[in-house]
């Protein structure tokens, strides 16, 4: 192994580690001080819907396929890991009530959580992708859009009563799974989710959307969505390649939800996480330029605030985001920052130089 | 035996209606290759223009409307949305026809929260879910051995057989259906032996938005409690007729007849023997199982992409 | 010589039309062949049929002996079979140097793991890659514009670029597809000059479809004559070239112009 490689390999790295650990600590233990409740949670909040903004911008912004059922990936990931915190609670320490500082073992639990439902997404993801996946672009569509319809039905027809310590205690996994609180939402879910845990979970996003783009699998997803006949003929295992993003952004998407549901003053809840929720993160991802890692980052911090910055005008907040979206389809086909990146725009620059790694 | 041949008239008035809103799904995919989100909200606005016109025509007391009443609502929610059809089209789609697909299709998620919000707006149809008047009495026609047959779901499967018939006259019988099936095939072509290409693509979004009518008439006839108008059940509807449509073979009148049906089968027969909560959880499974097995639809045709 | 394409019986029919039938060709390793034939004869199918765009009806493809049919296009192109495309078919968002090195990527051993965690054989790997295709780039007198987006190349570069692109696979076998269409005539004489060096240098087993019979009589050792699907004659350029059959397929077009050839 060549000495250069490994140097750059430790930098890089160290360096995205080093930078996610200092913003989302900075953000936890000093600005969260400064900001106040209110924009603390708005900070939250573009920081989740950053999440999944960049993951479903792997399917349909490198890969051009066209999904738009990622609110059920989201559903499946947030609700797996509120089974498991509110459960493993109960098991645990006998309430559902937050245990331990941060760090502490309340948090771990949670931590893991948050993985078991980026996994339970990603399998949702595999299973709805593999038949899927044959089929032309806009059947895509329809299926995966059938696929959290689904979620959400079959989340609506469990139990809305929740187990108690002693009834988890003897319950068989089925019985938990059927017990989430149905259509009424799952009351109770410790609010683990804080401005660290987001803003970590935002870096890690981040990176690996990025090590994706500037990869072999990225260029075969981004030749796929060019012209995926060429591809294939190019030696590209399109079925293949167009599964793993899909099971990468539902991971993702799984975070997110995971996120969503340990949020403070949110109460999972089925109704919430439809396909209304699957055509707002499609619109950040539009709106950011399909493919842009940079536009999609903007477009899910602008539509955070301006929803909160039009609440007095609320009626009429969809109907500008209609037009907007048919006025910018129209004028602008490619979104506002087009597919580059936000420093490839302008005088054309070298990728190579603008690229970190 | 009571429920078999009650669920199967159920069947057909539900799948006759899923028929209707499906050809405007398929004919829009034939001409255009896209899926027009927006139809589903066509079809809710049908709905909601026949409980306006009711409305407006002092409808909502005990008794019901006459023949005469609830076939000018039918036919002023069918005129309403044809236009709306029209202008959909000319406004929003036609700036995109050489534009990608995605684009188009996004466009059409644009355009589906454009009505849906406007509708919602306080000032138009509002926030609350409505009940539409009686247009069509409440009548058991026959009632034999348990079954009942009520006026409505007669009617239902009359009207939209006949609407079905009609269409399938103008396609495959009348000269401009020849130059609509004449541009779904290639466009280009069909310009250069004179057909008019942006008229017929303006025919055929009237036809299906006034299908789409006639099906939301029906709907509220046959359910009266509408919900408002960004109530996901519409979109949901919707989604099911586009799902009838894939089935049947997108792009297939034919199919889109057939794969209707299908549905509402699946759907009722699931409902009344399975369980009832999860008939939505039938018909995508349904989908997918066709999508797998036969991707081109019961009566579709592959096409192949050039290379 | 050794064999190293051989089809045998080769038939497709869409519906009732026969597109292809009874193809049979034999390249033997290192051979420069061509594939003639008017508009419509089956050409760009018989393409198609090599690549697994399409599934063969009847008959079989063998690749050094390697049995081809039934394989998915992807698996084709690793078994080393690379086409270019008679509409040229780049991705046109991606940089020059990007649309190589996706052809290359096949040969990647670095996985998902390695350019997550950007492990030192990721960089390792994309630097030579890197090198590679740069080389590569730097045959087809492209290198200058590897970091512009391929739609932003002139059409001749973009034709030459779909050639580099194909090679960067490190194919056995290279089919062209209409290489020189739209060509003026001094790029079509660059154009031979190229495939002939192309072929030395990379060792290369050239499958070529073209209209223009000045290049295919120029550079081809062997050509075959497609008509109807069928083939009707083949031999060494001079050969075909007198055949009857074949100035009959083109309608007695005088195939000694060069240009006329194709209506």
């Amino acid at each position: 192994m060549n000495g250069g490689a490994a140097v750059r390999s430790v930098k890089s790295n160290a360096a995205a580690i080093a930078a996610g650990v200092l913003f989302a600590v900075l953000l936890q233990f000093v600005l969260r001080g400064v900001m106040g409740p209110f924009v603390s949670k708005v900070m939250l909040d573009i920081g989740i819907n950053i999440i999944l903004a960049l993951s479903l911008n792997i399917v349909n912004g490198f890969t051009g396929q066209f999904s738009i059922g990622h609110a059920g990936f989201m559903a499946v990931g947030g609700y797996a890991a509120a089974a498991i915190t509110y459960y493993g609670s109960l098991l645990l320490w006998g309430s559902a009530a937050i245990h331990g500082d941060i760090m502490g073992p309340g948090d771990m639990l949670f931590l893991g959580a948050c993985g078991a439902g980026g996994c339970a997404a990603a399998l949702a993801g595999l299973v709805v992708g593999l038949p899927s996946l044959r089929l032309r672009g806009d059947y895509l569509a329809i299926v995966t859009l059938g696929f959290g319809e689904i979620i959400r039905v079959l989340i609506q027809q469990t139990g809305d009563v929740l187990l108690t310590a002693d009834e988890v205690r003897s319950a068989s996994p089925g019985t938990v799974l059927t017990s989430l609180g149905g259509s009424l939402g799952f009351p109770g879910i410790p609010f683990y989710t804080n401005l660290f845990w987001v803003w970590i979970w935002v870096a890690v996003t981040l990176a690996a959307v990025w090590r994706l783009k500037y990869s072999g699998l990225g260029r075969a997803f981004l030749s796929i969505r060019e012209d995926e006949l060429a591809a294939e003929a190019m030696g590209v295992p399109t079925t293949r390649v167009k599964v793993t993003a899909f099971v990468i952004s539902a991971f993702f998407a799984g975070i997110a939800g995971a996120l969503f549901a340990h949020l403070v003053g949110t109460t999972l809840n089925p109704g919430e996480l439809g396909f209304q929720k699957s055509f707002d993160i499609i619109i950040m991802v539009v709106l950011g330029g399909m493919g842009s890692i940079s536009g999609s980052i903007i477009a899910a911090i602008v539509l955070t605030i301006l929803p909160e910055a039009l609440r007095a005008v609320a009626d009429y907040r969809m109907i500008a985001y209609a037009v907007f979206l048919i006025a910018l389809m129209i004028w602008r086909p490619s979104g506002l920052f087009g597919v580059r990146e936000l420093w490839e725009l302008g005088p054309f620059r070298r990728r190579g130089e603008a690229k970190p790694s | 035996m009571t429920k078999l041949l009650q669920t199967l008239l159920d069947s057909i008035a539900v799948g006759s209606l899923y028929a209707l809103i499906a050809l405007g799904y398929t004919m829009v995919y034939g001409i255009l290759q896209f899926i027009n989100f927006a139809h589903s909200d066509v079809f809710m606005l049908g709905a909601w223009f026949s409980f306006v016109l009711a409305r407006a025509m002092g409808l909502g007391g005990a008794g019901s409307g006459s023949i005469v009443q609830s076939l000018v609502i039918l036919l002023g929610a069918m005129l309403l949305c044809g236009v709306l059809g029209f202008l959909i089209e000319r406004l929003a789609y036609r700036p995109l026809r050489k534009a990608p697909k995605l684009n188009v299709l996004i466009t059409a998620i644009g355009v589906s929260l454009l009505l849906e919000n406007t509708g919602q707006l306080p000032q138009l149809l509002g926030k609350q879910p409505a009940r539409m008047p009686s247009v069509i009495p409440d009548l058991v026609l026959v009632e034999a051995a348990g079954v009942q047959i009520r006026l409505v779901d007669v009617l239902v499967i009359v009207i939209a057989l006949g609407l079905m018939l009609f269409l399938q006259w103008l396609v495959f019988g009348s000269r401009l259906g020849g130059a609509m099936r004449a541009v779904s095939q290639n466009q280009a072509v069909a310009a250069l032996m004179g057909i008019p290409v942006d008229r017929i693509i303006s025919f055929t979004f009237v036809t299906g938005s006034m299908l789409a009518a006639a099906a939301g008439f029906l709907y509220a006839a046959k359910y009266p409690g509408l919900n408002q108008p960004a109530h996901s059940t519409w979109v949901l509807l919707g989604l099911k007729c586009f799902v009838a449509a894939v089935v049947g073979g997108i792009g297939s009148i034919h199919g889109a007849m057939a794969g209707g049906l299908l549905i509402g089968f699946v759907e009722m027969f699931g409902a009344a023997y399975l369980t009832p909560h999860l008939r939505d959880v039938y018909v995508f499974t349904l989908l997918i199982a066709v999508l797998l097995f036969r991707p081109s639809g019961l009566l579709g045709l592959a096409r192949v992409e050039k290379v | 010589m050794s064999t190293l394409l051989e089809t045998e019986g080769l038939g497709l029919s869409f519906g009732g039309l026969k597109a292809v039938s009874d193809f049979s060709l034999r390249i033997p390793e290192g051979g420069l062949h061509g594939l003639i034939g008017p508009n419509g004869a089956g050409k760009t199918t018989v393409f198609n049929l090599l690549t697994g765009v399409y599934k063969p009806g009847s008959g079989t493809i063998r690749l050094g002996g390697k049995l081809l049919n039934g394989l998915k296009p992807h698996q084709i192109a690793r078994a080393g079979v690379m086409r270019t495309f008679q509409n040229i078919r780049l991705f046109g968002e991606l940089s020059v140097l990007d649309n190589v090195k996706v052809a290359r990527g096949q040969h990647a051993r670095a996985g998902f793991i390695h350019s997550m965690l950007r492990l030192p054989r990721f960089h390792q790997e994309e630097r030579e890659m890197e090198e590679e295709c740069l080389n590569l780039l730097r045959v087809f007198d492209l290198e200058k514009r590897a970091h512009e987006p391929a739609r932003n190349l002139p059409y001749g570069d973009q034709r030459r670029l779909e050639i580099a692109r194909a090679l960067a696979a490190k194919p056995r076998l290279l089919l062209l597809d209409e290489p020189a269409a739209g060509m003026n005539p001094s790029e079509k004489q660059d154009l031979s000059d190229l495939i002939r060096r192309i072929r030395l240098e990379f060792h290369l087993t050239v499958l070529l479809i073209e209209h223009d019979m000045k290049l295919v009589m120029g550079v081809c050792e062997h050509i075959t004559v497609l008509d109807h699907g069928c083939v009707i004659a083949g031999g060494d350029p001079r050969a075909v070239q007198d055949d009857p059959r074949v100035i009959e397929a083109y309608l007695g077009a005088p195939i000694e112009e060069g240009q006329g050839a194709a209506p």
